[in-house]
């Protein structure tokens, strides 16, 4: 089962492309299910056809599911959610607020992931794609596993000892009802089981992620950023793709004069700050892409011979390592030569240049506050590593 | 102090659009501070120019900043952090640790925290704050919501069970786990802050939403049912900005097909939102610097004041026909099935679509039946009997 995550900058064209990927992917013989994990859905609007929380079938071997909180959450969390109930009825409010209350932040994340576990573990599927919503919220999704993984693991041991403690002083007391081992025993398979699962497949080798741009730089800027974020939480990325490139006919018309160079000039950007990932490229189409026969077209020109469920390329491998000596980054970088190395760091960017070029690196929030303490390249490695200014401890929360 | 949201689907170009709007505005003699809210900022990118998480001057009456919620967590709420980051102590490693104590909704809350700092400097006339795409900026208009359901019916619950919790754990592990009492005080603080930028927020003399759209297809779907949710959440949109609109001077050639579809969705933004729209073409250079987007405010807005309210309507109204009261909500690009509606107690449950709200009623319609509800597009009537 290969599971593939397109994100990218809103307004690029992710759910074009990856309904587009879908469409063209399920017309090669791949069963396939194109999900969208946005809450603003659009992937509904692309195939023109209304979508709900559960798969419909739109063509031979295509199904297609808008991901909707509420009814993952009651499909899996039936129990918690009844005793969430009545723990409510006990402070004199109802269902409908409770309802509301199942759609606090994360929760929509959760739900994406739940039903994305959901569908890969099903084995009716060969290929699953998933529109993220736009950059910021993709990578919360992809945290989501780690913080309740940690976070709320420690909580419900917690919860669980209380209530030990707890119910036989408290049912004296007062009549609040308490959690039955029932409800930690779902709570217990929501978050931990389900979770760890979910975690481990947005590890898995069989799971990449896609970064979709369009020629514009405020694009590209924002797309180098969630590579750093996707590359500190180790989740490979096996392509970049490129959307809306004006055509040579396009670029005939003199309003587009400056788009040619322009145009050439990003291509070329961001060949090179996401190598060694392949980096597929899409003409601006001259009618919008609309219905799943438009969306395998130009799912077959975007791919060509390629197999749209490959490994497209290799994912870069950019290690952020923070300890008690220090924080550093590790580039892989085989065959440099370490006299035209040189690395400046501006803002919150690190710049490498490398024989005149040059390859910006967005540096994690917790770099923030470092200072560029040493340069080293070993075992075809570049390493940078960081130290707090006036070297004192890095601000790691454990120290 | 004036509010304006700039709201919309990704890409449509929001972020280019409010600096516009941000330099129009002192150029009409207004004090501008300008906020990101979206986690993915592109401010720095728009103005060419670095911006980050401090108040820094971009042109001449003209600030602007970044939300970045780590920040803020570093200087606000040490003791909700604390808190935090103990829980997470032997479970991830440090540089992780630090990243998640970005949960989700974190930025939605700061953000609403920002807009009451800058409000009380006094220093600006004018708010602008550029929104995450359409999915966020919902959920951090109903932030405020959920969290006054949640410290009117958990919180002194909660606060009570860690009071008890506390002598019982002590010595164990698990009592760092227990939040102490300073968290719930600092909690408490940030709500009676968040309530006040609701206030702000649901005030139309002082806060409009700005939606922008591109004439594509697509967008204009979207649009429309965004401009729905922000009725629902109250806050009332006074403009439509219509961006990147093909010059009639590419008309032939490969845009043809495009330039048809276009003036299609064009009559469509008329047609859809009950406000004025304004327009401004595709450039032939990408918009970057302050220079471009001086220019881009004056091809939108004329010599109109961007800060300017473009519509006095109201999302939500009463309204007493024959001796009866309606509530009328506006509600483009929403079908009857999407919606459902009753009454309880003196709330009115609303739910359109995937957004949902329940609104205080007035004292006079408490108890009254509702007899008809009706979709006259786009605008939903429910009608209250005399009971």
């Amino acid at each position: 089962m290969r599971l593939i995550l397109y994100t990218g900058k809103g307004g690029v064209g992710k759910t074009t492309t990856a309904a587009a990927t879908a469409a063209w992917a399920a017309e090669r013989g791949l069963r396939t299910l194109v999900v969208s994990a946005d809450a603003a859905h659009s992937l509904g609007d692309v195939f023109a056809e209304s979508l709900g929380p559960e798969p419909r079938r739109l063509a031979q071997r295509l199904d297609a599911l808008e991901v909707d909180a509420r009814h993952v959450i009651e499909m899996h969390w039936g129990r918690v959610r009844a005793y969430l109930v009545e723990l409510l009825r006990y402070q004199g409010i109802d269902e409908v607020i409770a309802d509301e209350l199942a759609l606090l932040p994360g929760a929509e994340e959760l739900a994406t992931l739940v039903c994305v576990e959901d569908w890969a573990a099903s084995g009716e599927y060969d290929l699953i794609l998933v529109d993220c919503a736009p950059t910021g919220s993709t990578l919360r999704l992809v945290t989501l596993p780690e913080v309740v993984h940690s976070g709320l693991r420690w909580l419900l041991r917690l919860q669980r000892a209380a209530a030990r403690i707890v119910e036989p002083i408290a049912s004296g007391l007062v009549a609040v009802p308490l959690p039955s081992a029932e409800v930690f025993a779902e709570a217990d398979r929501l978050f931990y089981k389900t979770l760890h699962r979910l975690r481990a497949r947005l590890l898995s080798a069989d799971t990449s992620v896609r970064i979709v741009v369009t020629p514009e730089s405020m694009v590209i800027d924002e797309a180098r950023r969630s590579l750093t974020d996707l590359c500190l939480f180790q989740l490979a990325s096996d392509a970049v793709i490129m959307n809306r490139i004006l055509p040579e006919e396009a670029l005939r018309e003199e309003f587009f004069r400056d788009w040619r160079d322009l145009q050439a000039k990003r291509l070329s950007e961001v060949k090179e700050a996401f190598a060694p990932m392949a980096c597929l490229t899409a003409p601006l189409q001259p009618d919008e892409v609309r219905g799943v026969r438009a969306l395998a077209a130009h799912g077959k020109m975007l791919f060509g011979e390629l197999d749209p469920a490959a490994h497209l390329g290799r994912a870069l491998r950019m290690r952020f390592e923070c300890d008690d000596e220090g924080a550093r980054i590790r580039l892989p970088l085989p065959g440099l030569d370490r006299k035209t190395l040189e690395v400046t760091r501006v803002e919150d960017e690190l710049i490498v240049g490398v024989a005149g070029r040059r390859r910006k690196i967005a540096l994690p929030a917790g770099f923030a506050k470092l200072e560029v303490d040493r340069v080293s390249y070993r075992d075809e490695q570049l390493v940078v590593s960081f130290v707090a200014p006036n070297a004192s401890p890095p601000p790691a929360p454990s120290a | 102090m004036r509010v304006l949201l700039y709201t919309g689907k990704g890409g449509v170009g929001k972020t280019t659009l409010a600096l516009a709007s941000a330099l129009g505005a002192a150029r009409h003699g207004h004090r501008v501070c300008v906020l990101s809210s979206d986690p993915a900022h592109s401010l720095a990118d728009a103005l060419g120019q670095p911006v980050g998480p401090n108040m820094r001057r971009i042109a001449e009456n003209v600030h602007a900043r970044e939300i970045h919620a780590q920040v803020e967590l570093d200087g606000a709420w040490q003791s909700i952090q604390a808190w935090l980051r103990e829980l997470l102590r032997d479970e991830a490693d440090a540089l992780v640790a630090e990243e998640l104590l970005a949960f989700p909704g974190i930025e939605e809350l700061v953000t609403l925290r920002a807009v009451r700092e800058v409000e009380q400097t006094g220093d600006f006339d004018v708010c602008i704050i550029d929104c995450a795409p359409t999915g966020s900026t919902m959920r951090m208009l109903r932030f405020p919501d959920a969290l006054r359901i949640f410290m009117e019916h958990f919180f002194e619950f909660e606060r009570k069970g860690a009071r008890w919790l506390r002598p019982l754990v002590r010595g164990f592990d698990a009592g760092r786990l227990i939040p102490k009492e300073e968290f719930f005080d600092a909690f408490e603080r940030l709500y009676e802050e968040i309530d006040d930028v609701r206030q702000i927020l649901l005030d139309g003399d002082r806060t409009s939403a700005r939606l922008v759209v591109n004439p594509m297809r697509v967008v204009v779907d979207e649009t429309r049912r965004s401009f729905a949710y922000l009725s629902l959440y109250g806050i009332a949109t006074d403009a439509v900005l219509v961006n990147r609109v093909m010059p009639e001077s590419v008309a032939g050639g490969y845009f043809s097909r495009w330039l048809e579809l276009e003036r299609e969705e064009l009559d469509a933004i008329e047609r859809s939102f009950p406000v004025p729209i304004r327009r401004v073409s595709l450039r032939s250079k990408e918009v970057i610097g302050t220079k471009a987007l001086e220019a881009l405010a004056l091809d939108l807005f004329g010599d109109e004041d961007p800060a300017a309210r473009f519509s006095s309507g109201r999302p939500i109204r009463f309204r007493r026909v024959g001796g009866r009261t309606r509530m009328e909500i506006d509600l483009p690009g929403i079908t009857k099935e999407e919606i459902e509606v009753f009454a309880k107690g003196a709330d009115l449950h609303l739910r359109v679509r995937n957004g949902r709200r329940s609104i205080s009623l007035p004292e006079s319609l408490i108890g009254r039946p509702i007899e008809k509800v009706r979709l006259r597009e786009p605008v939903l009537e429910i009608h209250f009997g005399n009971g």
